[in-house]
């Protein structure tokens, strides 16, 4: 009885802390669901739920409301109206230019901009950090020891004096004029921010699989790259997967040098930028501003949870001990 | 055989050179000129069309007699080393919740991570309406159903509070990333020394102390290092959420960057912040890491 | 040996995609370029207007432009405030600077001082419009200490104290025209347990903060700078004006606050806030928001003392006075900046005419009515200006007493007619509201709060 007791309370005390966790971490989307679904008129009201819920924000955003319809000002009727040799056809395109609004934020562009950044970006970053860190960790030549200790110094840098020479360097290129070079700069900028991590953590994960594994394989005839292929990734999946996600998310929320590379090019807009452009409106707004947020966050988690397979883990390696 | 395998060893590290190059090339090429570039530029004047004069170490001179320079290098050290060791507790304690078998554990194993995917600007207004001294929940329950306080006041922008706001909000940001790498550790951790250790008799606290964390050992220096050299250059967080923290990196900002640009200023000020960094790190991956 | 170049191949291949997802796009460009017969000069402008549908009225005029002059192409982009001065610097760094800026007129005067501004070409434009239509505390706030226009004044807006004009009549106050009139109603009003405070003064460390400590001390007779340059700071009307502005701040919603804090106001929580004519554009869209509330679901609204008339019982208090008076403003300047290709100056300079022509110009202010307002004569009593639902609101009369304010802009930067280029520094470095942050926020006594100033600007020289 006693020992049941005690394991009842040990498992709410146990339910208690995970809901603490939870908690913890979720008060501010709360917030923010709450935000995005008040009227403007209920936003002095403290209480989360929303007097009435209001659904325009996001309706707004993933552009699934009906056309809203633009009432040309006086003003530029006039403006149009007065101007000379202003054929009626121009004067047509003008007026439909300004009154389209399916682009007030396309939402779905922003966010395929943002994930085709931080794919490339993460998965190159992956790419060469493995092979990197597996030189760095395993192989023994000249040099080394610097490579690895230095790795790190990166970070020590940071923000806008990096910026300054990186944009430099990169029209000095030529980069920037283009967008396959805009491109091409801040994927790079993305790979250089993320890959000493990458080098770092997967080559600590690489060091903790026992050497007498690799030997194994290289008796088999295993080469070097098939060793890495089919024994070193398979077994440090976890890490891998956790360094990507890191990756990942670090391009994901850019926002300087996003800002800075991209502000000629409105149609490679990514989520931060965009989310910037909102906030920055001095307008009544907040509903919008806290919808957008919370779809920038939803589908990274549920990206997250699809790939928690492999974050949870490396079943396979019972035997690998340190 | 002795030369056979000498080429081999050869042909080895040769391999290993190869693999590690480019990333050693991108490194360089995006790191290491900046470096140079901001060295250079901290002797200088430099006007924001180009022009820059030789100034020799004024812009070093300039913040070393700054008195508030050097609060802000204790208010730096007390940040970081607040956040650090904060974010590492949590991180571990969540790590070890989320490594035992509970319902709906998939779910809220993603739950948690949510400070960390959400931009941080989404975040610091969220954060900033929750404790909103007029309108937020927070405030409301305190003082109207809870009657705790008598009077509202301003959590997050209040001087009194603000560092200690800064050092909750970075920890809250940073934890799940913690979390994810110990908890992809103490799953590669062999279940049969614990089944071993049951059998000794040991109980729960026992086995944590003399198995998971001698394994975790490692991964938390890591993470240790790493948070360190992050939170050091903070800036966004700290700036956005309540902008009378005066962390170097935010001292850098209003010293170098408001109202006009001073980039030699700046770039002495990144050099100054860079060469207190490399040296505490060196002496923590010598005498901890033994890296 | 295969894997490496297993390795490098997958890498070029991950990169050649997203090249190809990008210069597909490019190729569009340039095929839209080759449509026009003559190669275009194309300038760069960029604009502190982020708000989409201003940015698409910016356009509509663009298109306009370029509809009558098929040679020029003009590219919009804009630029957030607070990042204008990164863009700028590292535009300036690797020659990719736009040809054309649009934002606050200090902002204009740094760029001009950093050398970044073509100035013949801005003193050219000015003269072309018309030296003399312009007005003259414009003009004069965007000038270097030696004349020279390092912007062109393009509109701006006037800051005043709004107020509950039905909470002071009930409660028998006068208008918050003056010091003591202000202080009476912000204490009258302050009411924390009851979750309404009396008034909004800046108190963070922030531009707004110096914006409404200005008119403050200027009406007390303070200055920065007298007109010979000589630091005024430390003076008796000075450390009045602050201990003023201290007493004020504790009316203030708790903790630091800035001009966010506004939705107090439009929330039935407090009485009286400085901000700028820009808050017209809000009670606006604030009146909006009512017609979406039916009676209803307005009945039984908790916690929010929300007005659905509040733009009715709002008013103005553009003037403060104590010993004088004095009022705040801002300008908003255009500036052609120095990139060495005169095709682009000139391109720039006709574009820039374009805009100032009657119906264009009203165009541009109609996309914030209130907030943007003529800085050249014979606008603002036109019909034209005046046929918009939200000016036509406020009536010709509180219009032309804002226009007025405009026409008499006063600044730290400008002494007796004279620029003061080091004030303009003094406010760059946001030495004032750090002032004030300690003094109402920190509790550093108002002797230590003025000594750290002092010696803060004069660290600047």
């Amino acid at each position: 009885m006693v020992n049941n007791n005690h394991r009842v309370i040990k498992k709410i005390g146990f339910t208690i802390l995970v809901l603490l966790i939870v908690l913890f971490s979720i008060f501010p989307f709360i917030q923010m669901l709450s935000t995005s679904l008040k009227f403007s008129w209920d936003w002095g009201n403290p209480s989360l739920v929303p007097t009435e819920i209001n659904t325009t924000a996001y309706s707004e955003i993933l552009g699934l409301g009906e056309e809203v319809e633009i009432e040309i000002p006086a003003s530029v009727q006039k403006l149009l109206d007065n101007t000379p040799n202003l054929t009626d056809e121009q004067k047509n395109a003008i007026l439909a230019k300004y009154t389209d609004t399916s682009d007030v934020f396309p939402f779905f562009d922003y966010f395929k901009n943002s994930l085709q950044f931080s794919l490339t970006a993460s998965l190159c970053s992956l790419l060469i950090a493995i092979f990197g860190a597996y030189s760095i960790a395993r192989m023994k030549y000249r040099g080394q020891k610097i490579i690895q200790r230095g790795v790190l110094f990166v970070y020590m840098v940071g923000g806008i004096l990096l910026l300054i020479p990186l944009f430099k360097i990169s029209t000095t290129l030529g980069l920037t004029s283009s967008e396959g070079g805009t491109t091409f700069a801040l994927v790079i900028i993305y790979i250089v921010q993320t890959l000493p991590v990458c080098l770092y953590m997967l080559g600590n994960s690489f060091r903790s699989i026992p050497f007498s594994i690799e030997e194994a394989a290289f008796i088999e005839g295993y080469s070097r790259f098939q060793t890495i292929v089919r024994i070193i990734i398979p077994l440090s999946f976890s890490a891998i997967a956790t360094v990507w996600v890191y990756s990942f998310m670090i391009a994901w929320n850019e926002y300087l040098f996003a800002s800075v590379f991209l502000k000629s090019y409105t149609n490679m807009y990514t989520l931060p930028i965009a989310l910037k452009a909102l906030f920055v409106s001095k307008n009544a707004i907040w509903d919008r501003v806290s919808a957008a947020s919370l779809l920038t966050a939803v589908p990274v988690v549920i990206l997250f949870m699809l790939i928690q397979k492999f974050l949870a883990g490396n079943k396979t390696e019972g035997g690998v001990k340190e | 055989m002795a030369v056979r395998k000498l080429t081999l060893q050869e042909k080895d590290s040769r391999l290993g050179i190869k693999l590690v190059l480019p990333s050693v090339i991108i490194i360089a090429l995006l790191i290491i000129y900046p470096i140079f570039y901001n060295i250079y530029l901290s002797f200088f004047d430099v006007k924001m069309n180009g022009d820059a004069f030789f100034i020799g170490l004024k812009n070093y001179a300039n913040v070393l007699t700054d008195s508030t320079f050097w609060s802000s290098v204790g208010i730096t050290f007390f940040f970081v080393i607040s956040t650090t060791f904060l974010t590492t507790v949590m991180g571990l304690v969540v790590a070890l919740v989320m490594n035992k078998k509970f319902p709906l554990r998939g779910l809220v194993r993603s739950l948690v991570l949510l400070p960390y995917v959400a931009p941080v600007i989404s975040t610091v207004y969220s954060w900033q309406f929750f404790f909103d001294p007029v309108n937020g929940i927070f405030m409301h329950v305190l003082v109207d159903v809870l009657h705790i306080s008598q009077s509202r006041f301003n959590l997050i922008s209040d001087p009194k509070y603000a560092l200690w706001v800064a050092v909750v909000f970075s920890m809250w940001k940073a934890f799940p990333f913690t979390y994810l790498m110990i908890l992809s550790r103490l799953q590669t951790i062999d279940t049969t020394l614990y089944e071993a250790a049951e059998i000794d008799g040991a109980g729960a606290i026992r086995k944590f102390w003399s198995i998971t964390l001698p394994e975790l050992f490692f991964v938390l220096g890591s993470i240790v290092l790493l948070r360190f050299i992050w939170n050091f250059n903070k800036f966004e967080e700290v700036y956005l959420l309540t902008d009378n923290v005066k962390v170097l990196s935010v001292y850098t900002y209003f010293k170098a960057f408001t109202g006009s640009l001073d980039l030699g200023q700046g770039s002495a000020l990144v050099v100054i912040q860079f060469s207190l960094l490399v040296g505490l790190i060196l002496i923590y991956v010598k005498k901890v890491l033994k890296w | 040996m295969k894997f490496v170049k297993f390795g490098i191949c997958t890498a070029l291949l991950l990169f050649s995609t997203t090249f190809i997802f990008a210069s597909g796009q490019n190729e569009m460009v340039e095929e839209s370029k080759s449509m026009d017969m003559m190669e275009p000069v194309t300038i760069e402008y960029w604009t502190s207007q982020t708000q989409t549908d201003r940015q698409s009225t910016i356009q509509l005029l663009i298109d306009t432009f370029e509809a009558t002059n098929p040679n020029i192409k003009v590219k919009l982009i804009a630029v957030d405030e607070n990042d204008v001065t990164s863009q700028m610097a590292t535009a300036a760094n690797s020659n990719t600077l736009p040809t054309l800026v649009e934002g606050a007129a200090t902002t204009m005067v740094s760029f001009g001082a950093d050398g970044l501004v073509d100035v013949d070409a801005n003193a050219d434009v000015i003269n072309s419009i018309g030296r003399d239509k312009f007005f003259d505390g414009a003009l004069k706030i965007n000038e270097s200490s030696n004349g020279e226009a390092y912007g062109i004044p393009f509109h701006g807006w006037l800051q005043g104290l709004w107020y509950r004009t039905d909470w002071f009549e009930e409660a028998g106050l006068e208008p918050p025209t003056t010091w003591e009139n202000i202080e009476k109603a912000a204490k009258y009003f302050y009411n924390p347990s009851e979750n309404t405070y009396g008034i909004l003064v800046g108190t963070k460390s922030e531009n707004f903060t110096e914006q409404c400590f200005t008119p403050i001390a200027q009406s007390n007779g303070a200055s920065l700078y007298d007109k010979n340059g000589n630091l005024t700071f430390d003076t008796p009307e000075m450390k009045e004006a602050l201990e003023f502005y201290g007493r004020l701040a504790m009316y203030n919603p708790p903790g630091p606050q800035t001009w966010r804090a506004r939705d107090y106001y439009l929330q039935g929580k407090m009485a009286m806030f400085f901000y700028s004519t820009y808050i017209m554009d809000d009670l606006a869209i604030q009146d909006a928001a009512a017609s979406s509330l039916t009676s209803e679901n307005f009945s039984d609204l908790k916690g929010s003392q929300f007005d659905p008339e509040l733009a009715s019982h709002t008013a103005m208090v553009p003037t403060i006075t104590n010993t004088e008076s004095a009022s705040y403003g801002t300008i908003v300047s255009l500036s052609i900046i120095d990139q060495g290709d005169s095709k682009k100056t000139e391109a720039a300079k006709k574009f820039i005419e374009y805009l100032y022509q009657p119906n264009s110009y009203i165009t541009f202010l109609h996309m914030a009515p209130g907030g943007m307002n003529p800085v050249i004569k014979g606008i603002a009593d036109t019909d034209e200006f005046l046929d918009n639902p939200v000016l036509s609101n406020y009536g010709k009369e509180a219009l032309a007493e804002i226009v007025a304010g405009m026409q008499d802009i006063k600044s730290f930067g400008i002494v007796d007619g004279m620029k003061i280029e080091k004030a303009d520094q003094v406010t760059a470095q946001q030495i004032i509201p750090q002032m004030i942050y300690k003094y109402t926020q920190e509790g550093l006594d108002i002797d230590s709060s003025m000594d750290w100033a002092i010696n803060e600007i004069n660290k600047l020289n």
